[in-house]
């Protein structure tokens, strides 16, 4: 049966791939676009007028992105039950449907018969627009990154000022979840989220402006493609093989994995300390909105990742070329997924003075600190030189700050006055 | 100019609601959502650096501001604020009247001629970073020092290097 199938997708896949009259209507490299071309040739041959063109075909191609990281969601909420299952040595989710493959599935009905709870003390349209909210800035910054060679469903200039400026909506959404909700849980969850992004949105920009400045464009697919090529004819030429770009693209992620709300950087919605957070109050569909806002947020900053710092779509072996640019990116996106929920079943949840002091005494000194170190680097030749000067540059500072840190706020012995 | 005409008269009510509420998250979030309509409204007439800068530094930074010093403020009394609203609307009517006055008068005088024809001026985003970092290099570097003063006094603030810290008065 499976092979049948296989093979008429082929023939179906390659007769869409003759139809076309200039040239093949679909290759590997813009099946993603397809939707969009199919509405438009439809349109076309309605001979609809042009505005409804342009309206269907960026329908189309918004809607290629939306359901492919939906889907994507639901994957992803199953991987990572399994995944964490895995480190702790648990099965996971295995009764519904082979391998537990249709749980997001039971899940999505289950949130969506469940019965939605308004409080009260509540406000109930803030309360209702928040989870709104949240998802909304999620999926637009997913519109402006570069999957593929072909696949940019967004092609903005300002690509990363973008991204940034939509990002800042999901902080009053948060804010406006715990503050409607009425309760003292969601307040807490909703303070500590947003000081906690806030705090994190600095070096999370310092480094992306190490980029910016190495590449001079604002535009995302400017930068994926300035990293073009191959040094010493195997190492890819990604910004994170860079002296500069190891330092920005480990802040980076680090402040991401907290913009995102991730273990262990969860304090917002910590289970064991104020129930779920800025969640707490909402049940049903509203609640699964929330999820599905923070997985898409996910997407969306380890995308920014992957386009930044790990090149994008760029194949990462010579000679790979030939395969669809998008399927390495997913393959990227895939990996540092898997990386997140791999430190997510690792470490345990930090507190949030140490939070708060990791963020502006650490990762934000360093994010200032990759600017002059991309500019010696530039200046010296990008060569063996400027690792010599540049690792200096790097490392002194880092072991001062590191010994410093530890001889004044290493962990002493902690006394409990109320105990004694 | 449809565009123009739906998005003003959002703008105009979310900031009157925003003076007018009397429980200041309420206010706050009218705010917010005024300044980002705003932001909108330059992204509509192709203003895009401008528009997502309006975004990210009003609502991303002077909104979430706000909203934070609410939170940690002790909140005012809210019949208190309803029943001195007379003097208040009285006191903002008498600010509006000549502020309005004088931008009509200016906009009927300095109007450009070619203003209904023809497209907007467009500059693009690499030759207004080439002015703002040749020409207004002064202004730009007063800001970045003003902004690292206000960076590392935060970091100050942030800072609590108490080895033993004092503790709680218990009983």
């Amino acid at each position: 049966m499976k092979p049948v199938l296989v093979l008429l997708l082929t023939l179906a896949l390659s007769g869409l791939g003759w139809a076309g009259e200039a040239g093949p209507l679909v290759t590997g490299e813009s099946l993603p676009r397809l939707p969009q071309r199919l509405v438009e040739m439809i349109l076309e041959a309605v001979s609809a007028p042009e505005w409804l063109v342009a309206i269907g075909s960026f329908a189309a191609a918004a809607g290629t992105v939306v359901g492919v990281f939906l889907g994507g969601f639901a994957l992803l909420s199953l991987f990572e039950r399994k995944v964490l299952a895995r480190v702790q040595n648990r099965l996971g989710p295995n009764r519904a449907g082979y391998f537990g493959i249709l749980q997001p599935v039971a899940d999505g009905i289950k949130m969506l018969t469940k019965e939605d709870i308004v409080p009260t003390k509540a406000e109930w349209l803030l309360h209702l627009i928040a989870p709104v909210l949240i998802v909304v800035p999620a999926v637009l910054a997913l519109g402006v990154i570069p999957y593929g060679r072909e696949w940019l469903p967004v092609p903005l200039e300002l690509g990363l000022v973008f991204f940034f400026a939509v990002g800042a909506m999901t902080e009053i959404a948060i804010f406006m979840a715990g503050w409607a909700s009425g309760s003292k849980f969601p307040m807490l969850g909703a303070m500590r989220a947003i000081s906690q992004m806030i705090s994190y949105e600095l070096p999370l920009m310092l480094s992306a402006l190490a980029v910016v400045m190495m590449t001079g464009t604002l535009s995302l697919s400017g930068i994926v493609e300035n990293q073009q090529g191959f040094h010493l004819w195997i190492l890819p030429a990604w910004n994170i093989l860079t002296p500069w770009g190891m330092v920005a693209g480990l802040v980076f992620l680090i402040a991401g994995i907290a913009e995102a709300n991730r273990c262990p950087f969860d304090l917002p919605e910590g289970e064991s300390e104020i129930v779920a957070g800025h969640m707490t109050e909402y049940s049903g569909f509203k609640y699964a909105l929330f999820f599905m806002g923070e997985y898409l947020g996910l997407f969306a900053i380890s995308g920014l990742w992957i386009t930044l710092f790990l090149g994008g779509w760029q194949a990462p072996l010579p000679g790979l070329g030939f395969v669809p640019s998008w399927i390495w990116f997913f393959g990227k996106l895939a990996v540092v997924i898997f990386f997140f929920l791999w430190i997510r079943g690792t470490f345990p949840r930090v507190r949030i003075d140490q939070l708060m002091r990791f963020a502006w005494l650490f990762l934000i000194p360093l994010g200032l600190l990759t600017l002059p170190v991309a500019a010696v680097w530039e200046y010296s030749g990008r060569g063996t030189l400027g690792w010599l000067i540049c690792g200096a540059m790097l490392l002194v500072p880092f072991v001062m700050l590191t010994v410093f840190y530890n001889r004044r706020l290493a962990p002493a012995t902690r006394r409990y006055h109320f105990i004694e | 100019m449809i565009p123009l005409l739906l998005i003003t008269p959002l703008i105009l009510l979310a900031a009157l609601g925003a003076v007018w509420k009397a429980r200041p998250v309420h206010a706050a979030l009218l705010l917010a959502l005024s300044l980002s309509l705003i932001g909108g409204l330059y992204l509509m007439i192709g203003a895009e650096f401008i528009g997502l800068v309006q975004f990210m530094v009003y609502v991303g930074g002077v909104a979430i501001l706000i909203v934070f010093s609410l939170l940690i403020t002790r909140p005012g009394d809210e019949a208190e604020e309803v029943a001195r609203r007379p003097r208040s609307v009285a006191t903002g009517i008498a600010c509006v009247v000549p502020v309005l006055g004088m931008l009509l008068y200016a906009f009927s005088k300095g109007l450009p001629e070619q203003g209904s024809e023809g497209a907007a001026p467009s500059l693009p985003i690499k030759d207004l970073g080439d002015r703002l970092f040749t020409y207004d290099l002064p202004a730009v570097l007063a800001v970045a020092v003003l902004l690292t003063a206000v960076l590392i006094g935060a970091a100050l603030f942030a800072r609590n290097f108490d080895k033993n810290p004092e503790p709680p008065a218990d009983s």
